[in-house]
């Protein structure tokens, strides 16, 4: 039985996963974006990332996940393919949107927390604007955000867990079925040992990476 | 030969007037001294010299050429002005290295950006033979695979000098660059400085070491309130000084 249910919730750890990395891979460097629309002099843009920023941290992210689900059907707009492809799709685009306004803050402080100095002194190197920012303000900037970011970052492998309000099969709710299938508790509370594994996983990284960037200071 | 020519340079902060018809040249090989209590305005006037800054009123003008001119916008435009900020090197007063490279690739890092970016033909391999040939004028030969933070706080200066030096400036400016070094250290670096001089490079220094400034300046200059208040020869500015602000000043450092 143990077997038989540890396989089943292995298939939902593959749809958490992938929502984790898929996640990621569009927030980080989405969040860069709306980091770089909340510090530029252009008004608009300033105003629109900054109201965008309010929204997304003001509601729930499970309203946006039910949001984003369903409100284009209801408007008529069928942007998602059917089943699970489009419960995946509506996913990943809610979280990814989610995040990257979190991690939009996280970098934004990054950035401004380098000493102004350091883009001073590129600039007196006839260095350009884009050289600057890749060549000297983001590696310190890296550095910065590692202990603010992990945070963030386990907390998204758990919230993958309100996918399961669009029937996304990942392990919450992979682990809530044999409830209703077979009457039975434990499948749901075994499910805390896989993400316990994952976020160690995570916190090791994390570890490494803060030890890797030790270097300088 | 005049190598930089300094035209009724002013700048506001607000309303609050930082410099006031500020004008000056320099002749190429000549050291100029900047001296004056905090808040006279030297660092702001290094700073448009390097267009950290943009004076409001004024122009600047290099080995004949118009670089900067308040009236005309079409000298303030963005791509040009990181050309002509190459004509000055800048030294800051707390280094500015950055701390993710070594002394080494601190002091190469522009040269290689440029070399990319520009197509200047030169090759890594002679950026950085002449990055360690700076390094070892500095006397840091040893220290050259040294983090910023393994450094002590006069040869962090060397490494920034070096740094300033690699981008060939035809004016090397010195803003304060003992002031963030303990007495022991100002010594190493005022000594890099000197042989600069020495060689004959066309440098400005803004400085509160006196004694330094009249041994290396061919021209000091006495800044109070955003103006300035006397020019000339280190021997008449330090040795008869005609304003009553500027002995009062020196006064000071007599003690």
């Amino acid at each position: 039985m143990l077997w038989n249910v540890t396989t089943t919730l292995l298939g939902g750890l593959a749809t958490t996963v992938e929502i984790f990395f898929l996640t990621l891979l569009f927030a980080l460097p989405l969040g860069l974006i709306i980091a770089f629309g909340t510090m530029t002099k252009f008004t608009p843009i300033r105003w629109l990332c900054n109201a965008l920023v309010w929204v997304v941290r003001g509601t729930p992210l499970m309203l946006q996940l039910i949001g984003f689900f369903y409100i284009p059907g209801i408007l008529g707009l069928h942007i998602w393919p059917g089943g699970d492809p489009g419960r995946m799709m509506a996913t990943v685009v809610a979280f990814s949107l989610n995040y990257a306004c979190y991690f939009s803050v996280i970098y934004r402080g990054g950035i401004q927390g380098v000493p102004i100095g350091q883009r001073e002194a590129g600039e007196v190197l006839g260095m350009t604007k884009s050289q600057i920012f890749f060549k000297i303000t983001l590696m310190q900037m890296i550095k910065r955000i590692v202990p603010p970011m992990s945070n963030e970052i386990i907390t998204l492998v758990k919230d993958t867990s309100l996918a399961r309000i669009i029937a996304v099969y990942e392990l919450t709710f992979t682990g809530f079925s044999f409830m209703k299938s077979a009457g039975l508790v434990w499948p749901l509370f075994y499910t805390g040992v896989f993400y316990l594994l994952f976020v160690g996983i995570l916190t090791i990284f994390f570890n490494y990476l803060e030890r890797k960037l030790d270097y300088f200071r | 030969m005049t190598v930089l020519e300094a035209k009724h340079i002013e700048k506001h902060f607000g309303s609050v007037r930082v410099l006031e018809d500020i004008s000056f040249s320099l002749e190429e090989g000549q050291v100029l001294a900047i001296i004056g209590s905090s808040g006279s305005g030297k660092t702001t006037l290094l700073r448009c010299l390097n267009f950290l800054e943009t004076p409001d009123k004024g122009t600047i003008t290099v080995k004949d050429e118009l670089l900067f001119d308040a009236a005309d916008p079409a000298t303030q435009r963005e791509s040009e002005i990181r050309r002509k900020r190459l004509h000055f090197g800048l030294v800051f007063q707390d280094f500015n290295l950055f701390p993710q490279y070594t002394a080494l690739q601190n002091v190469t890092l522009a040269r290689e950006l440029m070399a990319k970016t520009e197509k200047t033909g030169e090759s890594l391999e002679d950026i950085r033979a002449e990055g360690i040939e700076l390094l070892t004028m500095m006397g840091l030969k040893d220290r050259m695979s040294n983090y910023p933070h393994q450094l002590s706080g006069g040869q962090k200066q060397r490494v920034a000098i070096a740094r300033a030096l690699a981008m060939k400036p035809s004016i090397l400016c010195f803003d304060e660059p003992t002031s963030a070094l303990d007495p022991e250290l100002t010594g190493e670096v005022l000594k890099v400085i000197r042989s600069l001089a020495d060689q004959d490079r066309t440098m400005i220094i803004v400085t509160h070491e006196m004694e330094f400034a009249r041994d290396v300046a061919d021209k000091v200059m006495f800044m109070d309130g955003g103006v300035v208040v006397e020019e000339g020869p280190p021997s008449e500015v330090f040795g008869n000084p005609k304003h009553p602000r500027t002995r009062q000043f020196l006064d000071k450092f007599s003690g």
